[in-house]
């Protein structure tokens, strides 16, 4: 079967379109069809991630056969081919586990899974895409399809959350259109390799008023603070999968936005620490509130608000042993926090406000999914054997190297404070007896089969971190090094 | 032959200057536009007025984009019959093809917002944002 | 107080944007070299053998943003519908149509006569959307006001969604589907594979012009369904407190 980048995108979009015709045939073919659709881009990801790591060479395709910066161009290396894999797998894992949701019948089953193509379809395009507009496009493409996905349910709280969600979003679409159109204007070019070859010829009031807008408008969608009030309330109004769709894969494209951003696109040398600041402000605001947080999945989002912030740490570093941490960090976010998500939302399924005294003595009735949020909760925090605890190792290597002590410290008391919010659940799930009862929902095989492969998944690696070690350090190569980006895409210009 | 070179020679400074209010002006207003709109988004309690100042601002945006690929003096790029063996001065095409779909991606997301607006509607039957804030830290 | 801080945060953004733009050059011919962008495209359209310039650009060498465009527009409606959820339509006293008066003559006779003119003018537009400016998106919208001129003159008319939603899908479909038949036949997604014809004509661009007339029928359907639903608002007979999450 043929692998190509640009099935990644095509392919959930021709389904989506025909989704509801496939409806009108026979009910049940709304609920297989994605599962094909997310197989196969499994499938396509490892085939395409083996080509790129013998190979050496990331993969190019060029759109509508005008090379760039004609055309736009998709380009699958190690790094962002890395985060499309990533983002694929999570997009089946989240099938597995809706497949049979119970909260979804079936005319929101429909718009329920066109969404959810449209989502992951878009969150790549985020990642492969080459060309500025596109990824303006892309992110669009996202925020449009999350803020349904928010009011998904029928209460009025989920409404007022996607309504925030959509004002502060077209706000940041606005900003980052400003910038595209700053840096139009002067260079006469969307390409982002062109950019990055040109970009010494702007001035610079211009390059850093562009950037100053961009930097805005992405980091709302990679909730920088303070610009990531949407995130809590979208995070815990959204149905329990959803949540791992935001920490998964749309996050994700927002953080390789604006890796994209800096590394490539921009040279300034300032604009790391810029990105590091934010990063310590991000991480010591959110982990602190979500000290304070008594409804559960606020207090997940606020976790992972707080993690996205340790990425922008990571990132800001800029060395090549941070950014390999940074990567790592990356898929460990994806997998544990979905697990969290995913297992958390089953643990207060049929409670309103999601309170965590409802899961209070739950161990009990649900031992496989405590255990299993357990699990989460001890991988996020760092302990090991679990990948986690890599991670966060990798990372405060990484900072030592740098010289950066101060952060090292930082970064060991912001552990603590999670180690002391997650554990408060935990300790709650399996040793305080259960106050208020409420209906358990036991969890269909389905979705124990989802969380017992995440949760697998960050066993296996916490034991053998170099499983993926190596790889990261081959592609973390690949974003460090601009030269070769622009030689690779746009081969017509010399190397500068 | 002096007079002649005297008035060329204020045809082209009303040119150039005409060229500079025309900058100002573009610029400016759909700035100024911009700039109203992100201050009603910002000051608003009317859910629609809010939607509007967003409208608002994009629009401003709009223009914006468009005044950038401005070429002076130049028509629209199309290879009509009546200018396709010329070598005629065109505008740039490529900010009118960025503004097609910024324009359309502003119309679903006002689209979208309208309904989530109705809904909030429906729920608290007021469109004051004060009073349906109801999600906290 | 809160506004102060609004308006000085205003200020500053004023403050950075006019600095940056008054900045940029305006008018000035920067398609001259032959190597920049703009230039390459108004070269390549005639390669094409498309008139409008703009045409090629948004469906063909960027017509992957397009792509992405469409599939806005289709979530745009798709989460409409979602989140106005039309399960059940029970008609109350909040929707609008009904408790408005009945049109005056003028207005349903004169609807009548201009609503096929309005349809004509739109099929017009998108189909020649590569020789003349307009093209898909502006067909649609003009299709989708002449339908809104129905839906506000006369109270009984309803547009049948199952053809809205039939129509919407196959055009899509069409959109992405020709992109993915290029790959079939060996060339690049999106890339042009039928003849090109000459200039000027009618039957000229290859894949452009059926692309852009599958998305003109996308867009006047979108449109419509957008209108419709927001027009006749239902009330779901158990709407109360219910908080699931």
């Amino acid at each position: 079967m043929v692998a190509d980048p640009i099935l990644y995108v095509a392919l959930p979009l021709i389904t989506a379109f025909l989704l509801p015709l496939f409806g009108r045939i026979h009910k049940e073919l709304i609920r297989i069809i994605p599962g094909f659709l997310f197989l196969f881009l499994v499938y396509n990801s490892i085939v395409l991630l083996t080509k790129v790591t013998t190979e050496h060479q990331p993969i190019i395709v060029q759109i509508a056969g005008w090379a760039p910066p004609i055309g736009i161009n998709l380009v699958f290396s190690s790094f962002s081919g890395f985060i499309a894999s990533i983002i694929s797998v999570i997009a089946l894992l989240v099938w597995i586990y809706s497949y049979k949701f119970k909260k979804i019948e079936f005319d929101n089953a429909l718009k329920y899974f066109v969404l959810i193509m449209l989502i992951t379809a878009g969150s790549i395009g985020v990642v492969l895409t080459g060309d500025l507009f596109n990824l303006f496009v892309f992110l669009e493409i996202v925020g449009l399809s999350s803020y349904p996905l928010v009011a998904f349910y029928r209460g009025r709280d989920g409404a007022e959350a996607a309504f925030k969600y959509l004002v502060i979003g077209n706000l940041a679409s606005l900003f980052i259109l400003i910038g595209i159109l700053i840096i139009y204007s002067q260079l006469r070019t969307l390409n982002m390799a062109d950019i990055a070859a040109h970009i010494g010829t702007m001035p610079q009031k211009l390059k850093v008023t562009a950037f100053i807008f961009l930097f805005i408008g992405i980091g709302i969608e990679a909730e920088m603070f303070p610009l990531n009030t949407w995130a809590p309330d979208a995070y815990s109004q959204a149905p329990g999968p959803i949540g791992s769709v935001f920490a998964g894969m749309t996050a994700k494209a927002g953080i390789y936005a604006m890796i994209r951003l800096l590394y490539t696109i921009f040279d300034f040398s300032s604009s790391f620490n810029l990105l590091l600041v934010m990063g310590i402000i991000t991480l010591v605001v959110s982990e602190g509130i979500a000290l304070r947080q008594s409804n559960l999945k606020r207090m997940l989002a606020y976790s992972s608000l707080g993690q996205m912030g340790l990425l922008m740490i990571a990132f800001g570093i800029n060395t090549k042993a941070a950014v390999v941490a940074g990567l790592f960090i990356i898929f460990n976010h994806a997998v544990i926090k979905s697990l969290l998500f995913l297992s958390g939302s089953l643990l207060v399924y049929n409670s309103t406000d999601k309170h965590i005294k409802y899961t209070h003595g739950i161990a009990k009735k649900l031992p496989l999914t405590s255990l299993l949020f357990g699990i989460g909760a001890f991988a996020i925090v760092g302990l090991p054997p679990f990948s986690g605890f890599w991670g966060k190792l990798y990372l405060l290597m990484a900072t030592a190297d740098a010289n950066m002590l101060g952060l090292i410290a930082l970064i060991l008391a912001v552990s603590l404070v999670e180690i002391v919010y997650y554990f408060r659940v935990v300790n709650g799930m399996y040793f305080k007896k259960a106050e208020d009862e409420i209906e358990i929902q036991k969890p269909k095989w389905n979705a124990v089969l989802t969380m017992v492969i995440l949760a697998l998944a960050i066993i296996v690696v916490g034991v053998y971190p170099n499983i993926i070690k190596d790889y990261l350090a081959n592609a973390a190569d690949t974003i460090l090094d601009k030269a070769n980006y622009i030689h690779t895409v746009l081969p017509s210009l010399a190397i500068n | 032959m002096k007079k002649v070179l005297k008035i060329k020679k204020s045809i082209t400074m009303t040119e150039e200057l005409m060229q500079q209010i025309l900058k100002y002006t573009l610029y400016g207003g759909s700035i100024a536009l911009i700039l109203i709109g992100i201050y009603g988004v910002l000051m608003k309690k009317n859910l629609i007025k809010i939607l509007i100042s967003l409208s608002v601002a994009e629009s401003g945006l709009n223009l914006l984009f468009i005044s950038v690929g401005y070429v002076m003096n130049g028509t629209a790029p199309i290879f009509s019959p009546a200018v396709v063996d010329k070598n005629v001065l065109m505008v740039d095409p490529v900010p009118q093809a960025l503004v097609l779909t910024a324009i359309v991606i502003g119309l679903g997301v006002t689209a979208l917002g309208l309904s989530l607006a109705i809904r909030l509607y429906r729920h608290h039957n007021t469109t004051n944002i004060d009073e349906i804030r109801n999600l906290k830290w | 107080m809160k506004k102060f801080i609004v308006l000085l945060l205003v200020a500053t953004l004023g403050y950075f944007m006019l600095d940056a733009f008054f900045a940029i050059d305006f008018g000035i011919n920067h398609i001259k070299d032959l190597g920049s962008v703009s230039a390459q495209y108004l070269v390549n359209t005639k390669v094409l053998k498309v008139a409008n310039a703009v045409t090629s650009i948004v469906v063909n060498f960027r017509g992957f943003d397009t792509l992405g465009e469409v599939t806005v527009l289709f979530l745009a409606s798709t989460g409409l519908g979602s989140v106005l959820f039309r399960k059940r339509k029970v008609h109350t006293k909040l929707n609008p149509r009904r408790t408005s008066t009945e049109s005056s003559k003028i207005l349903t006779t004169a609807g009548k006569i201009l609503f096929p003119m309005i349809l004509l003018l739109g099929a017009y537009v998108f189909i020649h959307g590569h020789l003349t400016p307009g093209g898909g998106f502006q067909g649609g919208v003009i299709i989708a006001t002449g339908f809104l001129l129905l839906l506000v003159t006369f109270r009984k008319f309803a547009v049948n969604h199952s053809t809205l939603t039939w129509t919407e899908a196959l055009a899509g479909a069409t959109f992405a589907g020709i992109g993915l038949f290029g790959l079939t036949v060996g060339k690049n997604f999106l890339e042009n594979f039928l003849p090109t014809g000459t200039l000027n004509n009618l039957w000229s661009g290859g894949i452009i012009g059926i692309i852009y007339v599958a998305v003109g029928f996308k867009v006047a359907a979108e449109l419509t369904g957008i209108l419709d639903t927001m027009l006749s608002i239902t009330v779901d007979v158990e709407d109360e407190e219910s908080t699931e999450n």
